[in-house]
């Protein structure tokens, strides 16, 4: 039962207002939010649930639009939070990203999708593909159609077909001149590597990213290799979980476009793919600093987009820091950021350098963790393997492709 | 209501900046709005995008209400959008004006396309002014039985938005009876929810006029309704599934058969990709099994997975959430989770409230075999570059050992602490180590000799300095150069600004003095002379008890001082298991965020789930508890000491039982909610009329004060009547209505809060004269009433509310009256009663 949504710039300012009951928010609210949250700083804008003295607020922030919600009674706390980031997401999506002008150019957009996506605090639907039928997205192709015809609305005439049809994900006469599905296991590894190098945690949260330009009403199964590893999985509401249960296979009725199949987490992994070794020693006023980068486990494919990210600790005056291979950047904030990209075949990539402590600090007591990123494409590193995707009730045999990609998550490697 | 950062910002091209562009926009609607020709949608388009602009960034455009209705016929739904939102946003003030929009939005609720007929009729609904429902009732009909599902939909919650604005006008159209028809029956599964969810609302509303909307609720919870509505709930989509979920959780299943039914029915959402749907079915498993120990534990394995993975995915918000749920599972039930506690490790980047519940998990889940894995991980925390996260860690490292028996490298650890020579991590660590040591009295050895190294000139927190003198005073047999850290640091009283610091100096030096008699007689003489001419009180009076007993007979001041201790076993909960349980109940809820029962910090009113209120300022969580919402208060906690001693964690114990049942009858947290106000109001004034008590003991003591008392009040003229009755609804009716009339301080006397054993006794004595207990609570020390009492002669009654500290005998009241003219006399008559009691 929420009872009104502001979405709110990254300067403070209302750029839009939705009340949703009879019982009117004051935008006061708003000024309220916003002298606390300066007054309190990072932790306050990051807690997403918070009372002010008339209502319960519960914000998300995305790319410096905040979204705030509000509510006078007690209702599950994860219903407004999730309520909140769909609707983040599917702005995002409708508007091609999130900022204060692409909002306020298409605030009607924007009071459209809410008018659909809740009603009277009830959240209705949020299914992107299904609003997207109802409220045409401002891209270029409806720009240029309603040049070419006239017709300036944005709003499809009829209702969406997927309203009345049993499948409400997907509407029944769908029509595309190339049947294609992509599917792409994108997984993060969060590692966290202690003191002494040991390993202490290592998973893999991964997702199956499905896109569908398929005809009719198909129906995909999808099996793979090695269900047995993985430690906990989540469906999109498509997914029959019956086979699931006895056969471990993914049976489902695509909706149209881009979406989440699945997303699992695998826990206990034995190995990262690169290794990062800090050494720092710290006496007499200054602390040297080695780091050292390198293949552990051979992926079979190249590694890119390393980087290596670290908070200089306090007290450091000044950091004079070098590297055989990349360039390191430290910013004002006193965050360096040593970018390797694609790891070299004949070097191990090293960085070294002295950091110069303020006068009267013998040594450092406090050395900085490390933050590692990655990019592998064409590997899954959890090992999950994609054993066939078969289709049912489709006129021609349509092109399939698989894609993997692993990328470092929560990757911190502490000294 | 803009803030002015915005003037300095380029205004966007859609965006106005100024105020004055208001007549200019009233004057191209004027005329625009007769025009036929060709293109004047698109010009009105722009223009309505002005005026929606203009009303989004807070510049008041009703004034161009009218024009905005005379444009609005137009065939192009999305200039209709915006005219809707318009009107929607100023109907409600200017009434008369909307009369103008019904007629359109009539018309439109008649359209062929279904799209247009569902807006006309939420914007028709969304209107809200009272005095337009009767044109409401027609459309909402009609649209509950059109033929597109798109349409009943906007009306089923159509009808809930009516009865907000007129509960009559819904209930003479009976248009409930109409909702659950189409609950029961409509295909479209999106209909049904919006149903239920108007229904749940209107009916839980009306239970409290009506007896027929009272069956009506029971009715939802009836087990043919829960079945259908459970058959159908694949079609539902994951918000209506939560509402039904909800539902569900309410119903009392006739056997356990049902139980596995359900669940084996519900079983697959726990892997729906909307956590709001997980915690939802969580949720219901924990309820259906509660009678059924060992399922319940099942229950608790088989979420932990979907559990855990909710919290690694999604956003940090959405986390944030998930982990108070788990917190909150956890604590109940630490041993299911200890295999997983490397989900509880803290990530660098984490932001503090989140790292803070999961120190709390860890310090949680920590047993025999993980205990050393979780204290490394641990102690790399506490060399964090972050102040209160090292703060943490190292409490939650201390609370570990004392949890375990087997705490030998713990203390290693600690020690190592201690070493790091950091002054916030130096502080922590010794609080920490004297804790352990009124625990295990036998790692004295091994800890003294570390502590014995530190210069107490490092030590410069309060809490940390306490800890560490009473270690000296304690283990001065030990320590080489006890007497004489102590001297230094007697020397430097002066500077010695915590009372907390000089008191337990004074005690630490008189054990030393036993213990070492010639090293220490010089110290001791000089902390006594600096703690007699302390101007504390409390510091005065120890130095002078001090002082007496030793000069009466040195052995019996040993006995007293230093009697031989007996090791702390148990430690006192911060959170009652009542309260915890409490929560438990409102899993799923935002009680678990706060981890306060929802009655701690809702008012009665919004107790329900759909009451609302739109006055300022109601909520109990207020403006000032929001920065120490859930962290604070058990930093708090952490503060006043790890330990109570054996007898006062039993006496707590048993009050705990006894007493924080609330005794009222009808006691449902209202009048908790209430006495938040104290916060609010702090203008207590100090009491004028000192208890002649007080004097009593002083004489008692000797002490030549001067006695500038004050009389004892003059008899009270008022006469009470002995046999008042009221009902405890009224007396929270007449709380809420009657305003302050006098707030104060007052004392007891410490018989009397000795005779304080459990609240009872007050209420006794108050009834002797004439004032009655509604309702009472608390734990020792605090100790809260609520008594009411009516004048003889007339039916006026005064309301009280009472909160007796009994440690420091303090009792703060707040009176209410009938009768604003009488309240000082009755306040006068209530503190003498006050004063007596004991006595009796």
């Amino acid at each position: 039962m929420l009872q009104c949504i502001f979405l709110l710039s990254d300067l403070g300012e209302v750029m839009l207002e939705k009340q949703l009951t009879g019982h009117w928010v004051d935008r006061s609210i708003c000024s309220w939010f916003w002298d606390q949250s300066i007054a309190q700083g990072d932790s306050f804008k990051h807690l997403p649930v918070i009372a002010s003295p008339t209502h319960y607020l519960f914000q998300v922030n995305r790319e410096g639009v905040t979204f705030l919600a509000c509510t006078q009674v007690e209702m599950p706390p994860l219903m407004a939070i999730e309520f909140l980031c769909r609707v983040a997401d599917v702005l995002s999506e409708y508007l091609g990203g999130l900022n204060e002008d692409l909002i306020k150019d298409n605030f009607v957009i924007v009071y459209e999708l809410l008018d659909e996506m809740i009603d009277n605090g009830f959240p209705l639907t949020t299914e992107p593909n299904i609003l997207r039928e109802m409220i045409a997205p401002p891209n270029i192709v409806s720009k240029v159609l309603s040049v070419v015809t006239g017709n300036t609305s944005n709003v499809s005439s009829t209702l969406p077909g997927a309203t009345g049809s049993c499948v409400p994900w997907r509407k029944t006469d769908l029509k595309h001149s190339s049947n294609e599905v992509y599917v792409d296991l994108v997984e993060e590894m969060d590692a966290t590597i202690n003191r002494d190098g040991v390993l202490v945690k290592c998973e893999v949260f991964g997702e199956v990213q499905v896109n569908s330009h398929l005809s009719g009403l198909p129906d995909l199964t999808l099996s793979f290799a090695n269900t047995s590893i993985l430690n906990d999985v989540r469906f999109h509401p498509c997914v029959r979980l019956r086979p699931w249960e006895s056969n471990q296979i993914l049976s489902f009725v695509p909706p149209d476009g881009q979406f989440k199949l699945m997303s699992y987490r695998i826990k206990k992994l034995k190995s990262t793919p690169i290794y990062v070794k800090p050494q720092i020693t710290s006496d007499s006023g200054t602390c040297r600093i080695n780091l050292l980068v390198g293949i552990r486990n051979d992926p079979g494919k190249t590694i890119d987009d390393i980087s290596v990210q670290f908070q200089l600790p306090p007290r450091v005056l000044s950091a004079d820091l070098t590297s055989n291979y990349g360039t390191v950047n430290i910013l004002s904030n006193k965050t360096c950021t040593w970018s390797i990209g694609r790891m070299p075949k004949d070097k191990t990539p090293s960085m070294t350098g002295t950091l110069m402590l303020e006068t009267g600090v013998e040594r450092l007591h406090v050395f900085p963790i490390f933050l590692v990123g990655f990019k592998i494409m064409g590997v899954a590193l959890s090992g999950l393997k994609i054993e066939k995707l078969d289709f049912k009730n489709l006129p021609a045999r349509p092109y399939k492709g698989f894609r993997a990609l692993t990328r470092a998550g929560k990757y911190e490697v502490r000294s | 209501m803009a803030p002015p950062a915005q003037t300095h910002r380029s205004p966007s091209p859609s965006q106005p900046s100024g105020k004055g562009e208001v007549s200019d926009l009233k004057m191209q609607l004027r005329q625009l709005a007769g025009s036929r020709a060709p293109g004047t949608d698109d010009a009105k388009r722009e223009l309505f995008k002005k005026v929606i602009s203009c009303m989004t960034i807070g510049i008041d455009v009703s004034s161009v209400f009218s024009e905005m209705v005379m444009c609005s016929a137009t065939s192009d739904i999305v200039l209709k959008k915006m005219c809707y939102l318009y009107v929607g946003n100023y109907a409600k003030h200017n009434p008369d004006l909307a009369l103008l929009t019904i007629n359109f939005l009539q018309r439109d609720c008649k359209d062929e396309d279904p799209m247009i007929r569902g807006l006309a009729l939420r914007s028709l609904c969304s209107l809200r002014v009272t005095n337009l429902v009767e044109y409401l009732v027609g459309p909402l009909g009609s649209g509950l039985k059109d033929s597109n599902g798109y349409v009943r939909t906007v009306a089923s919650i159509g009808v809930l938005k009516l009865y907000h604005i007129s509960a009559s006008t819904c209930m003479d159209a009976d248009f409930p009876a109409t909702l659950k028809h189409l609950m029961l029956n409509d295909r479209d599964a999106q209909v049904v929810a919006n149903c239920l969810c108007a229904l749940q609302e209107i009916w839980g509303l009306e239970a409290t006029k009506s007896e027929e909307a009272a069956t009506e609720r029971e009715t939802l919870l009836s087990k043919p309704l829960i079945y259908y509505l459970l058959n159908r709930f694949k079609e539902f989509s994951e918000w209506a599934q939560c509402a039904v979920l909800e539902l569900v959780s309410k119903y009392v299943p006739s056997d356990s058969d049902e139980i596995f039914d359900m669940m084996n029915l519900l079983e697959d959402r726990l892997q729906h990709a909307n956590g709001a749907v997980v915690l939802a079915t969580i949720k219901l498993f924990l309820q259906l099994t509660l009678s059924m120990a060992d399922i319940h534990q099942q229950v608790y394995e088989r979420i932990k997975a979907p559990l855990l993975t909710l919290v690694s995915s999604g956003g940090p918000e959405q986390s944030y959430a998930v982990l108070s749920h788990l917190h909150l599972l956890v604590m109940r039930a630490p041993y299911i989770f200890s295999a997983d506690y490397k989900h509880f490790y803290c990530q660098y980047n984490e932001p503090f409230y989140v790292k803070k519940l999961k120190l709390e998990m860890l310090t949680a889940v920590a047993n025999e075999s993980n205990t050393y894995e979780i204290v490394t991980e641990l102690c790399e925390y506490a060399a964090n570059v972050d102040i209160p996260m090292a703060r943490e860690s190292i409490r939650a490292v201390g609370k570990i050992a004392l949890q375990q028996y087997d705490v030998n490298a713990i203390v290693d650890r600690l020690l190592q602490f201690l070493e790091m020579e950091k002054d916030h991590v130096t502080a922590e660590t010794l609080v920490l180590v004297k804790d352990l040591l009124r625990k295990y009295p036998q790692w004295s050895h091994d800890c003294i000799a570390v502590v014995g190294n530190i210069s107490s000139k490092n030590v410069q927190e309060p809490k940390a300095k306490a800890a560490l003198i009473w270690m000296l005073g304690e283990y001065a047999q030990d320590m080489q150069d006890a007497p004489y850290v102590l001297e230094s640091l007697i020397e430097n009283w002066e500077e010695e600004n915590s009372a907390e610091v000089r008191l337990h100096l004074l005690t630490a030096v008189v054990k030393c003095f036993f213990r070492r008699p010639p090293e220490t007689q010089k110290a001791l003489g000089a902390a006594l002379a600096a703690g007699i001419n302390d101007f504390h009180q409390d510091v005065h009076d120890r130095a002078l008890l001090y002082y007496r007993l030793l000069q009466y007979n040195v052995f019996i001041a040993e006995r007293v001082v230093n009697p031989p201790k007996q090791a702390v076993s148990v430690f006192a909960d911060t959170q009652s298991s009542e309260i915890k349980d409490r929560i438990f109940d409102e899993f799923n809820s935002l009680s678990v965020v706060y981890q306060k029962p929802s009655y701690m910090f809702t008012d009665k009113e919004h107790r329900g789930p759909f009451a609302f209120s739109e006055e300022i300022g109601n909520l109990s969580v207020g403006a000032e508890s929001t920065d120490n919402v859930v962290p604070a208060q058990r930093i708090e906690a952490n503060d006043k000491d790890l330990l109570l001693s054996t007898s006062d964690k039993e006496e707590s114990k048993g009050s705990s039982h006894n007493d924080s049942a609330y005794n009222a009858p009808g006691y449902d947290g209202s009048l908790a909610a209430s006495s938040q106000a104290d916060l609010v109001s702090l203008d207590y004034k100090p009491t004028p009329n000192v208890p002649s008590a007080t004097f009593a003991i002083d004489d008692l003591l000797g002490l030549g004060l001067p006695a500038t008392a004050t009389p004892p009040p003059s008899p009270p003229v008022l006469k009470l009547n002995t046999k008042a009755a009221l009902e405890p609804n009224a007396f929270q009716q007449k709380w809420r209505q009657l305003p302050i009339a006098i707030s104060q301080e007052t004392s007891i006397n410490p018989q009397g809060v000795a005779a304080m054993t459990s609240p009872q006794t007050l209420i006794r004595h108050m009834q002797g004269h004439s004032i009655h207990c509604i309702a009472s609570g608390g734990q020792a020390p605090n100790f809260k009433f609520f008594f009411y009492a009516q004048k003889a002669e007339e039916p006026a009654t005064y309301l009280v509310e009472c909160i007796v500290n009994s440690s420091s005998c303090k009792a703060q009241l707040k009176i209410k009256a009938d009768d604003q003219s009488t309240s000082q006399a009755f306040s006068e008559l209530f503190q003498s009663a006050l004063s007596k009691f004991g006595f009796l």
